[in-house]
């Protein structure tokens, strides 16, 4: 493990020529098998002119079609390979619900999962964690024993951390817990670090500082799974006084993007995957363009997926002032198909103003939905009805956030429900992309 | 941490098929890049972190050496030892250092009785020596594979190619016409590929060794520190040229500021030097980017003491005083090298490790051959520490065919330890010089501090 850090620490600083370099070198390798052990993977790579033992290029590349979660979904088993290669460990499956709730077949080798575990501590390793403290992590436990008051309690930080070194201990608070259990857990449990999805994390911190509860424990907020909006993190500084760690991840391609150490922009793992954002005509983006994130993990034999289209979007972002050469994805949009479908036929990246609703006392919590292409549902959890003023100010801003030809209507709720990920979307489309 | 960091492009082999990078190495590679991912932290420590795991690593150590050392358990429990005891600033001072003479004394008391099985197997060192003479320190594979990792994070410091060419000119066994090595050998074998190495016989004529070197024309030259001030002048004084060189390593003695500015002047190359012994390995390594020397803090704890025997300040000089912190075969619990060192401030480098600015140490001047041959006067540490009653030596050279050995004894040598003395030399000086013994209570420095294990007293000494 930790010779495969030593090796990272030394790689985040090599030019991205090299990087490509070496990921072509071992996407040759790859695609070899792929195409001798998937049918499937054989047909596309044939389509794209590849023959065994061939070069990898960027021109061949290109070539290759992308695959979307949905065709891998349809093909079940035949995306998987029948063996590993030699010495690759044993194989791990699994599937992914996803945030849809449709499951994805998953495989991988005991080595990628080493390198997606060495990549977990290059993640605390740059955030400078101190393992000896106490870990705070908000998360689904599926055997059910987390749940409020106290949570779970762990003895230490568990592997990857505990196999490398000595850490503190850790308390897990079932992510179905209000946000009122939540804030009690955190101020009885007093963690130094939190984990948990964004939206739990804001919910939270909101919470506390409505009720002018300080809590000054914390050394750090570490989030994935949903996009970060400018307002977590002023969130987090105001309530805790620390600054958000994201990531961007996939159970079924490990990691895709880590945020930079020093700036709020992402590096992408280089190391594991090859990570494209691509324009609507497929072609690559440029810095300060958004288009959607196609990872292939380039070491995955156990399930080859080249050219994966995760179904998010990214804006690429231009070197890092860091100095490290791993690309730069300046921000991470989420879900594509949870973008506004406009009456053109094309979508927009949609992005709710949360101003307005921070203004409004009792807003607990908010959803908007497009229900057609002239219709928005704004969900509402409020502790007491909004006035007729109230409502035309959440109106205005949804229509200056997302446009003046739709039109709003307010349903309120006890509580939205989450995804069957247990992720929570601000914005959801319910026309299909 | 802004500013780009230069990093090393080359990657480790990989022993997985189809993994080509990142690469899943061998295991003793892996357990070589791990060491190097906390060495690659720990530099960043500040100090007294550092110095705080070295005295959380020597409390196993010291209550090993209190149970299977029988010399460390008296010499311990004289100091007031505990065994479990924490080891602290306040117990730290109140332990006595121990002397060559304490070591010769304690004879085989010195090795641990019972090496925990998991530190490996045992190897005596046969490496570059100290100060006057050697003692010869048994070493488990565990020690070896700190110094080893200690050697890579030299080789990363300085960034070299590993792809160039390195000439070695060193005691390097029948290598007078030269020998030719498909890589570079401990540590980078195995983990990187590397180039070639050619090799070549230090205790050979200089003008030979000047021919050697030009012929192969290497990228890097690795050799004993007063060796290149013996070749540069040869080069000097031929006009011959190293274009290709990038770089002087050296090992093994003082390097001044004038071999540096002649290293420079002669071949266009500046030197990186290391400061190690032959009882306790690496003990500093030049800075890549300041000047001065960085303490080897995770494999040593080396305090520099002055007089009344408290530690130096920055600026000042005193005796470089050293304790292994790996070695369960022979412990070195502050151990005097009879080396002299000035203590630097904090390196504006940044890393937290602890700073030499100036090592006075061993010297040597060439040897004159009655032939007219100059050559390096390289003695076998080895050999020497086997001839038990000898604390200190200095070779001179009283005239062409003759030798004055000069020895501060704990007895007169037998006729037996004279002869096999007299051998060690004359094997590698390469001429049956005549010798003559006579016992000193104690050998001078030359002014500067300076300790010369070869003197030339020579009416028309030569060069160095």
């Amino acid at each position: 493990m930790l010779a495969l850090l030593q090796q990272f620490e030394q790689s985040q600083w090599w030019p991205p020529e090299r990087h490509a370099q070496l990921q072509f070198r071992q996407l040759g390798v790859l695609l070899n098998y792929a195409f001798e052990r998937v049918p499937f993977n054989r047909e596309r790579l044939a389509s794209a002119g590849y023959r065994p033992g061939m070069e990898v290029t960027p021109e061949l590349w290109a070539r290759i079609p992308v695959v979307t979660r949905r065709e891998l979904q349809a093909l079940g088993d035949a995306a998987v390979a029948p063996d590993l290669p030699k010495d690759h460990g044993s194989l791990i499956a699994d599937s992914t619900s996803g945030s849809t709730g449709v499951p994805l077949r998953i495989a991988k080798s005991d080595h990628v999962q080493t390198i997606w575990s060495a990549i977990t501590l290059r993640e605390a390793l740059w955030h400078r964690r101190d393992f000896r403290l106490k870990l705070g992590a908000l998360k689904r436990d599926p055997e059910g024993l987390a749940f409020a008051p106290a949570g779970r309690a762990y003895p230490d930080w568990a592997a990857p951390f505990a196999a490398v070194y000595e850490t503190g201990p850790a308390t897990l608070l079932d992510s179905r817990c209000t946000t009122a259990e939540r804030a009690a857990w955190l101020l009885q449990e007093r963690p130094a670090y939190l984990v948990g999805f964004p939206s739990l994390i804001r919910d939270l911190a909101r919470d506390l500082l409505e009720r002018g509860i300080s809590y000054t424990g914390l050394r750090g907020v570490n989030t994935r799974g949903e996009p970060v909006e400018t307002e977590l993190r002023e969130l987090c500084r105001r309530a805790f006084g620390v600054e958000v760690a994201d990531m961007y991840s996939a159970n079924e391609v490990g990691y895709v993007a880590l945020q930079c150490p020093d700036a709020e922009q992402f590096h992408v793992q280089s190391e594991s995957s090859l990570v494209e954002v691509l324009d609507g005509e497929g072609r690559p983006c440029a810095p300060g363009e958004v288009g959607t994130i196609v990872v292939t993990p380039i070491h995955n034999f156990a399930m080859p997926m080249l050219r994966y289209a995760l179904g998010d979007l990214a804006e690429v972002g231009a070197p890092c002032a860091c100095g490290r050469g791993l690309p730069v994805l300046r921000r991470i949009l989420g879900r594509a198909r949870d973008t506004l479908a406009l009456p053109s036929g094309t979508r927009r990246y949609a992005r709710i103003e949360t101003k307005t609703l921070q203004q409004i006392p009792g807003i607990v919590q908010f959803q908007v939905v497009q229900k057609t292409l002239y219709d928005i549902e704004m969900k509402l959890v409020t502790r007491r009805s909004l006035g007729p003023e109230e409502e035309a100010m959440l109106r205005a801003e949804v229509k200056k956030s997302l446009g003046d030809h739709l039109s709003v209507v307010f349903t309120y709720h006890d509580e939205i429900a989450r995804a069957p990920s247990g992720k929570y979307f601000d914005f959801m489309s319910e026309i299909p992309a | 941490m802004t500013a780009m960091r230069a990093s090393l492009a080359a990657v480790p082999l990989s022993n997985l098929e189809g993994m080509g990078w990142p690469a899943i190495p061998t295991p003793h590679s892996a357990h070589m890049l791990a060491i190097q991912q906390q060495l690659g932290q720990s530099q960043w420590w500040p100090r007294a972190q550092l110095r705080d795991w070295q005295f959380r690593q020597l409390r196993p150590l010291f209550e090993h050496a209190f149970r299977t050392v029988p010399f460390y358990a008296a010499h311990l429990a004289s100091a007031g030892y505990r065994p479990g005891q924490e080891i602290d600033e306040e117990f730290w001072r109140r332990l006595p250092l121990l002397t060559r003479l304490d070591l010769r004394k304690a004879g085989a008391a010195i090795r641990s009785t019972d090496v925990p099985r998991a530190h490996g197997k045992i190897a005596e060192t046969d490496t570059s020596g100290s100060t006057g003479t050697p003692i010869k320190v048994p070493k488990t594979e565990a020690e070896q594979l700190v110094w080893s990792s200690l050697a890579l994070r030299e080789e990363l410091w300085h960034r070299r190619d590993w792809h160039a060419k390195v000439a070695v000119i060193r005691a390097s066994g029948n290598a007078t016409t030269g020998q030719h090595m498909p890589n570079w050998g401990s540590p980078l074998a195995g983990i990187f590929a590397t180039g070639p190495v050619s090799a070549f016989e230090i205790r050979s004529d200089v003008v030979r060794q000047a021919e050697w070197l030009r012929r192969e024309d290497p990228d890097y030259l690795l050799t004993f520190g007063t060796n290149v001030v013996f070749l540069c002048e040869e080069f000097r004084a031929r006009g011959w040229r190293l274009p290709r060189l990038r770089e002087v390593r050296t090992v093994g003695e003082v390097i001044e500021p004038e071999t540096r500015r002649l290293c420079r002047e002669v071949w266009g190359a500046g030197i990186t030097d290391i400061y190690s012994c032959e009882e306790a390995g690496y003990l500093a390594f030049q800075c890549p980017e300041a000047e001065g020397y960085h303490v080897q803090m995770e494999g040593s704890l080396v305090e520099v003491l002055d007089e009344s025997g408290a530690s130096c300040a920055p600026g000042k000089t005193g005796r470089v005083v050293v304790t292994t912190l790996h070695n369960y075969a022979m412990p070195l619990l502050r151990y005097e090298l009879g080396d002299v060192a000035e203590v630097g401030g904090p390196c504006p480098c940044g890393r937290g490790l602890e700073v030499l600015t100036r090592m006075v140490g061993r010297a040597r001047d060439q040897v004159r051959l009655p032939n007219g041959e100059k050559r390096y006067a390289w003695q076998s540490p080895k050999k020497l520490a086997e001839i038990e009653p000898i604390l200190r030596y200095q070779v001179a050279q009283v005239a062409l065919d003759e030798l004055e050995v000069r020895l501060v004894a704990t007895r007169k040598l037998t006729p037996e330890e004279e002869d096999a003395f007299r051998r060690a030399v004359v094997a590698n000086l390469g001429y049956d010089f005549r010798f003559r013994f006579v016992y000193r209570r104690d050998i001078p420095r030359a002014p500067g501090g300076k300790y010369f294990v070869f003197r030339s007293e020579l009416e028309v000494p030569a060069p160095g």
